[in-house]
């Protein structure tokens, strides 16, 4: 069985560095949590 | 199901078969057969992981989930972005690199290979089990619901998956993934869609959303503390970080699915959707089961959506006073509703608290009663602990459904348990020959041989899990215990791989210990705690940590090697 290919590194088609991209991801889910919290407290 | 349904429903599966079979040719090496030869563009493995994740019981079980209990589920789902972004910046990098088939052959690098082993067994035995539960879980509801004969369904499911799995590979599974989504995502669209037509002409969509708000079904998020209590925020941001961990950086069925990508970016790309894309999925689904219980406040709803147990009860006496509460409360309940939302339109807050108090009285008294024919079904020698949650949608589709949309949320169902125990079943493979046969049985194979073995491997796989899911009506209540049986070995491999990715001194011996106190301590907080199962995985994983680092130091402090370089690497430093 041959070993798996290796694969090249790349930078994220947007925001130019990974760290931006998941910092991004972060920030999206503060702000996901805090719209189904105000979802939350307006319908209860 | 009319002929409209059957049309739908088979045209769905057989372009779903096709499909995949058409993506996979040239499978023909195991590097192709096991990992498409890292080909794979990011939306098709985003599809495909989410696919892999998301069962049959995803779809019929989440939508009752919220009918009864409301939408705090989705928070089940918050440490998933957390950890993506975890496993995108350490594991997914490393297994591209070590060019690996199996995260368990990573572990034979870095540490030995009993640590390999156990990780390897650990995994076939916990995702071996759900392989035929994921195949037996929708036969039942169906067989409930439709009338069709469980055989049939999980013959029917288990057959064609395992066809298209074995002839295609890795290919096949990850292109029919991303159709089985395709109509997933359609039937969800079309489901909603058609609640909304079905409510009454006065109740708009805000009034459909007050209602459901008034009884508890929209708490998206719940911030009360308790460890027993299985969904809030801190459950969800905690210890589901732990469980989307050990999911996506140590089982193999998801795993598999992101070395595939032709890049180290492309693999990230397709977590990262999911960590995108997952948590307003689950918020949809729930959403929907939210609208059916707005629905029913208009229709009335079986006391219980079980039809055999609820034809079982009729016939017994004590039925009669349970079903008679059951109807005024429905009546109390439905006109409390309309009231509520005439005053709602009108403006008038003194009739709007008013009818909110009755509206959300008259709810008590439904749950009361459903909670009294539930107890009578466990009383007249039913299951213990039983739940009609599983039969709320499917009971709701079929009868008030047109004709088409009926095939078409059936086909939601098969094609959610396809991709699911597709995925299983080809990364159950995948360990078995490369963690195992080729490792210990027959090592110096030619490429041929290795894909022959791997085909045989998935044939066998998926006929063991069709023939387990053919007993599944004998394990009864145990299919909760199966469920429950994952979540008590994640914690462990998680941690074992925390250790191989954070602690470099740390060595086989030390971790391998470490994994088994782990499995101790989330065995006794299974059997001595009442806590949710979501914590299991933080226990397992924070125990395996510190006994190998205990352990390391108990090394060291001996005098024993206590390195954390693997066997090869010893060897190579020595010679």
């Amino acid at each position: 069985m041959p070993e798996a290919r290796d694969v090249p590194d790349e930078a994220p088609p947007f925001l130019r560095t990974w760290r931006r991209v998941y910092i991004g991801v972060l920030i999206y889910l503060v702000a996901i949590i805090a719209a189904f919290y105000l979802f939350t407290r307006s319908y209860r | 199901m009319r002929p409209a349904d059957w049309i739908v429903l088979v045209m769905a599966m057989v372009s779903v078969v096709a499909y995949g079979l058409y993506r996979s040719r040239g499978s023909g090496t195991v590097d192709r057969y096991l990992l498409a030869g890292k080909t794979m563009p990011w939306y098709a493995m985003a599809l495909s992981i989410m696919a892999t994740q998301a069962s049959a019981v995803t779809f019929i079980s989440t939508t009752g989930q919220s009918y009864v209990d409301g939408m705090r589920f989705v928070q089940a789902y918050f440490g998933l972005p957390i950890a993506m972004v975890i496993i995108c910046a350490t594991v997914v990098p490393i297994f591209h690199h070590a060019k690996v088939y199996t995260a368990y052959e990573y572990l034979e690098q870095r540490f030995d290979s009993k640590t390999r082993v156990l990780a390897s067994v650990i995994f076939l035995f916990q995702r071996g089990l759900s392989a035929g539960i994921t195949i037996y879980a929708p036969a039942v509801v169906l067989s409930i619901i439709l009338g069709w004969p469980e055989r049939v369904t999980i013959t029917l499911t288990g057959a064609t998956v395992v066809a298209y799995t074995v002839m295609g590979g890795i290919k096949a599974v990850t292109w029919s993934d991303v159709q089985q989504m395709g109509i997933i995502f359609v039937g969800l669209v079309v489901a909603l869609v058609t609640v909304f037509i079905l409510l009454p002409p006065s109740v708009s969509f805000g009034d459909a959303l007050y209602l459901a708000g008034a009884a508890g079904r929209l708490n998206a998020v719940t911030t009360t503390f308790h460890w027993n209590d299985r969904f809030n925020i801190w459950s969800g941001l905690f210890g589901s970080t732990f469980l989307f961990l050990s999911y996506f950086g140590c089982d193999q069925s998801q795993v598999q699915r992101y070395l595939t990508g032709r890049s180290i970016a492309q693999s990230r790309l397709s977590l990262l959707f999911n960590a995108v894309a997952k948590i307003p999925m689950q918020f949809f689904i729930l959403f929907i089961g939210a609208m059916v219980f707005v629905f029913y406040l208009f229709v009335e709803p079986p006391v219980l959506f079980h039809r055999a147990e609820l034809s079982r009860i009729q016939g017994v006496t004590d039925f009669q006073p349970v079903e008679s509460a059951y109807q005024r409360a429905f009546e109390h309940r439905r006109e409390a509703a309309l009231g509520l939302v005439e005053a709602r339109h009108d403006g008038d807050s003194a009739a709007r608290s008013r009818r909110l108090s009755e509206y959300r009285a008259a709810q008590r008294e439904i749950d009361d009663a459903r909670s009294r024919a539930s107890s009578l079904v466990e009383s007249t020698g039913g299951e213990q602990g039983f739940n009609d949650t599983n039969y709320i949608f499917l009971s709701f589709v079929t009868k008030y459904l047109p004709a088409g949309l009926v095939g078409l949320l059936i086909a939601v169902v098969l094609c959610a348990t396809m991709s699911a125990s597709s995925g299983e079943i080809n990364s159950l493979a995948t360990v078995t020959v490369v963690d195992l046969y080729k490792r210990y049985f027959h090592r110096a194979g030619s490429d041929h041989h290795y894909l022959l073995a791997s085909r045989w491997a998935t044939l066998l796989w998926g006929a063991g899990a069709v023939a387990f899911a053919g007993f599944g009506r004998k394990l009864g209540s145990l299919i909760v215990a199966v469920n429950i049986l994952g979540s008590l070995f994640y914690g462990s491999l998680l941690g074992c791989f925390v250790v191989a990715l954070a602690f470099r001194r740390v060595g086989g011996t030390a971790v391998f210990i470490g994994m088994l106190a782990g499995e101790a301590a989330v065995f006794s907080a299974f059997q001595f705690t009442g806590m949710s199962y979501l914590w299991y995985n933080v226990i397992g994983c924070v125990v395996v940590v510190v006994t190998a680092l205990l352990v390391t130091a108990a090394l060291s402090s001996t005098g024993l090697s206590s390195t954390g370089l693997s066997s090869t690497e010893t060897r190579r430093q020595s010679g």
